[in-house]
């Protein structure tokens, strides 16, 4: 068990710099999501944690200890990689084994582990097999499993997830989830999935270009976005984004987005009284635009709005209708009980309580 | 119901084992089958019947000694020093290729500057045929009237000071350590002129070795030795517990390789040493040569071609077997 810090780390290849100032505090057991698109760094930060590359500056530290220059094997990690990097040539059992026979530990303790944790992943039946006998699930259990034998104080994975078929994942993905309620240790897990990074992180890294975006909870993620990349990468379908600028008039600040005007709440004034006047970037999520025929309790219903219906995707629980005027379209999430049809005029409600507003140049949240 | 009854009473179709693929297929291979049929296994037979005569001289005899022969050549100190020095020749030409294969592969794997020129450099040995080979090392360990008017090598370590480490070389008489054992022929031991030979063929098959176990290594996920570092191992762990076992496949097909070649060895023993010293360096495809086209004793010289094909094959024959096996397990 341990927390983890990352100090100040820049990590350089040739050129190119794959993490800049890379700033980062995670508590002990906690489970902490990188994630963000590829090339973003989130591998390369798990990588330099685990011992695998050499941070260029910067510390990082693993509970009380700076392990910049500790090699992986002292660093009381486990990691779980991509392809889950099973040594091919050994049994299941010794797959699992291996690390704590270099370790010297009892054979005794090294068979009680390996059983326990055999049984914790329901791999029991399978510890005589070679990988290659393995289906993909099975390789991924026995990979988790060899993480799990050694007790580290840190578990490290790398996308585990990303080479299994949509249930299995869906299913993997609550049992990882189980995994880390279970072994109280700190989990670090990288992906470019943002679904994963919702439903398995209690706070969530959102990383681009080797810069930490914004890190916090997934629901404070999608409610108050920091910035732009953060409110399209996180919410799917993405939210929708309009250029746009705040004017004042009616004795109300309105949107205007040039062929159409929504008012802004009167209690969302304040936090954009200073950008008023000026052009900004307007973001609404597609959950957040309404059928006007079947809007949900609650929801004003003044930012009304005649569209054309271009594309409807029904999904059975939802549909996704892609809706337009004046050359502005936006995706929408609506009730299955819409009577949306393509070609066809749709009048939708936006729901202005639930809008985000973002500066024009520095693309930051002002609400 | 009615419906199967109407489906089985309509007449089956003729599966016919000819058919046009196959018969052009058939026709494609037939002149290459033939061939080998009649050149490699027709000869093979022909020459285990000619071991089995009475066949000397230049005269074909025909009548029939069963394994005389075999016991014949087998009896003599001649053949038995023959065995020794195949058995002493090809343990050390495998031991060495192996062990210096694996250390340039894993140098040059190390990603250094000018990998591509290194690795054309130790592969290109390779190129020569042993003939070559075998003149030029010959002139390298031909000794001189060492210690004070040496040539070759011995001449190079005198002049570098290192004069102290001049030898015999392909001239060299000994068998260390020579033990006699009661029933056999010769001594048991280490042939000291079959060194340079060895030294000879290391140096042409050891980039071979190199270029496979390169390609090994390089096939080697890097994934997996992270996994092991991140595991608690030590570089000479990562290399004891995951490259090694995991090259096996790769050594398995260069001791094939190599052993088969070593256990033919002809070309480069016969333009070094011829033999020589005494029949310190000569080995059974040596032998085989002599006293069929020399001495004209063909019988004999047939059950020789036979043993060595028999020891050969103890080689192959099992890997070929576990290839197939493999191979129907993926």
């Amino acid at each position: 068990m341990a927390s983890i810090k990352f100090d100040h780390v820049w990590k350089r290849f040739g050129d190119f710099a794959a993490l800049k100032d890379f700033t980062l505090d995670v508590a002990d057991q906690e489970f902490l999501v990188l994630v963000g698109p590829s090339g973003c760094g989130k591998t390369t930060a798990l990588r330099c944690l685990a011992g695998l590359e050499e941070v260029t500056s910067g510390t990082i530290m693993i509970g009380d200890r700076v392990v910049n220059d500790i090699p992986p094997k002292d660093r009381d990690i486990a990691m779980v990689f991509q392809s889950y990097a099973l040594y091919p040539h050994m049994s299941v059992y010794d797959n699992m084994a291996f690390g704590l026979k270099l370790r010297k530990i009892p054979k005794a303790e090294i068979d009680r582990r390996v059983k326990e944790a055999a049984e914790m992943l329901q791999i029991g039946h399978l510890l005589d097999r070679k990988p290659k006998a393995l289906s993909g699930g099975q390789r991924q259990r026995v990979a988790l499993g060899r993480a799990i034998v050694r007790h580290p104080s840190v578990f490290l994975m790398d996308e585990p997830l990303s080479n299994l078929d949509a249930k299995l994942r869906v299913q993997t993905r609550a049992e990882i989830s189980k995994l880390h309620q279970r072994l109280k240790t700190t989990f670090i897990y990288v992906t470019h999935d943002q679904t994963e990074a919702m439903t398995m992180g209690t706070r969530i890294a959102v990383m681009r270009d080797g810069v930490l975006q914004q890190l916090d909870t997934p629901q404070n993620l999608y409610d108050h976005p920091a910035n732009m990349f953060v409110a399209g990468f996180i919410g799917s379908p993405s939210m929708n984004f309009f250029e746009a600028t705040l004017v004042r008039g009616d004795g109300q600040v309105l949107v205007d987005f040039g062929p159409f005007q929504l008012p802004v709440p009167p209690s969302r004034i304040d936090a954009i009284a200073d950008h008023i006047g000026m052009p900004i970037f307007f973001g609404i999520r597609p959950e957040d635009i309404h059928d006007a025929h079947y809007v949900p309790r609650g929801v004003d219903e003044s930012a009304r709005l005649m569209t054309t219906v271009n594309v409807v995707e029904p999904l059975g629980s939802e549909v996704y209708a892609y809706v337009e005027n004046g050359g502005k379209e936006m995706v929408a999430r609506l009730d299955p009980r819409t009577k949306a049809r393509t070609g066809e005029v749709l009048e939708i409600i936006i729901d202005m309580s639930k809008m985000h507003i973002f500066d024009r140049d520095t693309e930051r949240a002002l609400i | 119901m009615q419906q199967a009854e109407t489906l089985s009473a309509r007449p089956a179709r003729r599966v016919r084992w000819m058919n046009r693929d196959r018969a052009i297929a058939l026709l494609m291979i037939a002149p290459s089958a033939l061939a080998i049929a009649v050149f490699v296994y027709g000869f093979i037979g022909w020459t285990a019947y000619i071991s089995m005569t009475d066949w000397r001289g230049l005269a074909i005899s025909t009548s029939f000694v069963g394994f005389d022969n075999y016991l014949t050549i087998f009896s003599t100190g001649r053949f038995q020093t023959n065995i020794r020095n195949l058995i002493v020749f090809t343990l050390f030409f495998l031991a060495s290729c192996l062990v210096i294969g694996l250390l340039l592969a894993v140098l040059v794997d190390a990603r250094i500057r000018f990998e591509g020129f290194f690795r054309s450099v130790y592969i290109f040995p390779m190129a020569l045929s042993f003939i070559v080979t075998g003149v030029v090392w010959q002139w390298l360990f031909a000794p001189g009237n060492w210690p004070n008017d040496p040539t070759g090598i011995n001449l190079l370590f005198k002049q570098s000071g290192l004069g102290f480490l001049q030898a015999a070389w392909t001239t060299d008489t000994n068998v260390v350590p020579g033990w006699r054992i009661e029933g056999l022929r010769t001594r048991i031991g280490i042939p000291m002129a079959m060194i340079p030979v060895v030294v000879a063929a290391v140096w042409q098959m050891s980039g071979f070795v190199m270029a496979m176990y390169l390609a090994g290594l390089r096939g080697i996920p890097d994934e997996i030795k992270e996994a092991a570092r991140v595991d608690g191992a030590t570089e000479w762990q990562v290399f004891r517990h995951i490259t090694l076992p995991m090259l096996q496949p790769i050594t398995l097909s260069a001791v094939i390789i190599l052993g088969h070649i070593s256990l033919k060895i002809f070309d480069l023993i016969i333009t070094m040493t011829g033999g020589a010293p005494g029949n310190n360096t000569e080995v059974p495809g040596l032998y085989m040569y002599e006293i069929t086209f020399k001495a004209n004793k063909f019988a004999e010289g047939a059950a020789v071609a036979m043993v060595m094909l028999v020891v050969v094959a103890l080689l192959v024959v099992p890997y070929l077997i576990y290839n197939r096996r493999t191979e129907v397990e993926r």
